[in-house]
């Protein structure tokens, strides 16, 4: 189940090289970099907000659209105005993929640890039902 | 979820989000995959680069090819030349003596293959790592032949009474040049690297005593890294001819010329 979404990443990928497309040109290439590090920082989040039970789908995906339209567009208004502001969205949404990626981490790691806990409590509770079943010893 | 109620988050529509993250993970690998810098791509975007920028691009991608078919081509015009010279002077006496000067003239100028007795000093970068941090990090630029030690060591040669110097066969001529470029070294616009074999025609004796003299050129390198540098006489070794261009533009006799 986790797995499709690296799946279809690859698949992309693959798709992209097994058609053959002319290499981007130039100063495009900058402004698809910068859609890239946005549609990756919204699919870490709407990864995020799936774990958390908040995900809804029309979100995400003008979230993503707009995200990667934004970020280019920022990228050549810098170009236009000569300031590296494909830096600025670089920065911000680095920071926002390490903040997403984190909390996705410690979601996992938190089902994991209630998961063993709930199970030890649970191997508890028996071996205590099974030594209260047992008649006391007499005094 | 429980006390507080967030605004942004629906509380009845709960969806899947593994399907639309995959559709969009396609989206995002086909544009990543376009995105990545290939060979080719790198080449389409050369010409954003600022021109001093291009400028360095470009010498460090010399055609090395291109070059040895061409001083292969040099090389063959320059030897038919020589044998129409002189098949010319056996024409007659005049033009006889006549050829002799100019084929002393193009051993001068480095136009002729040499060979006679001399030296061979091979300078090679340091093996040594740097000294800071675990020792491979730093490597100090003393551990490095730079330009500057091979124009030294040749200029050194030739004041010390070399007639024909050669460096990793590319023969010194009167407007052959050393620069560093990057991490190599261009003599003649030809890039070079380490080890570098400098080969000098002249008494052995004469050229070995001036090279190992105490605080000379050799022995600036030395004190970083004896294995940095090789010294040794030959009795006899061969220099190429110069295979630059010696064509010229400006530069014209003045009318009163002798």
């Amino acid at each position: 189940m986790i797995l499709i979404p690296f799946v279809a990443l690859l698949l992309g990928a693959f798709i992209a090289l097994a058609i053959h497309l002319p290499a981007v040109p130039g100063v495009y290439g900058q402004y698809l970099a910068v859609a890239c590090l946005a549609g990756f920082d919204t699919v870490c989040g709407g990864i995020r907000a799936g774990l958390e039970d908040k995900f809804r789908r029309e979100v995400f995906i003008t979230g993503f659209v707009s995200n990667v339209v934004i970020a280019s567009f920022i990228a050549w208004f810098g170009e236009q105005i000569y300031i590296n502001l494909f830096l600025a969205v670089a920065l911000v949404l680095g920071a926002r993929i390490f903040t997403n990626l984190s909390l996705i981490r410690r979601y996992g790691l938190t089902k994991f640890q209630d998961a063993r806990d709930r199970r030890r409590l649970q191997v508890q509770a028996q071996t205590q039902a099974v030594a209260s079943a047992q008649p006391e010893p007499n005094p | 979820m429980k006390g507080t109620v967030n605004p942004f988050v629906s509380q009845f529509n709960r969806q899947s989000w593994v399907m639309p993250v995959s559709a969009m993970c396609l989206v995002l690998g086909f544009m990543i995959s376009l995105a990545w810098v290939t060979q080719r791509t790198r080449t389409s975007r050369q010409h954003f680069l600022s021109p001093d920028q291009q400028i360095r691009v470009n010498e460090a991608s010399v055609d090395i090819d291109a070059f040895q078919r061409l001083s292969g081509e040099v090389q063959k015009l320059q030897g038919d030349k020589t044998r129409m010279e002189n098949a010319l002077a056996s024409q007659g006496g005049q033009s006889k003596v006549l050829n002799e000067s100019l084929q002393e003239m193009k051993v001068f100028a480095g136009l002729t293959p040499v060979t006679g007795p001399g030296v061979v000093i091979t300078l090679r970068d340091s093996q040594k790592g740097g000294s800071g941090m675990g020792g491979t990090i730093g490597i100090p630029s003393d551990a490095i032949i730079h330009d500057v030690d091979v124009l030294k060591v040749v200029n050194e040669l030739i004041a010390s009474g070399a007639e024909a110097v050669a460096v990793n066969n590319h023969r010194v001529a009167g407007n052959t040049s050393f620069r560093c470029v990057g991490t190599t070294i261009l003599v003649n616009d030809v890039k070079i690297a380490s080890p570098i074999l400098i080969r000098a025609i002249g008494d052995p004796n004469t050229l070995l005593g001036a090279m190992n003299m105490p605080g000379g050129v050799l022995a600036d390198i030395r004190q970083t890294d004896q294995s940095m540098v090789q010294i040794e006489a030959l009795k006899t070794q061969e220099l190429p001819e110069f295979v630059g261009n010696t064509s010229h533009k400006f530069a014209r006799p003045p009318k009163d010329a002798k």
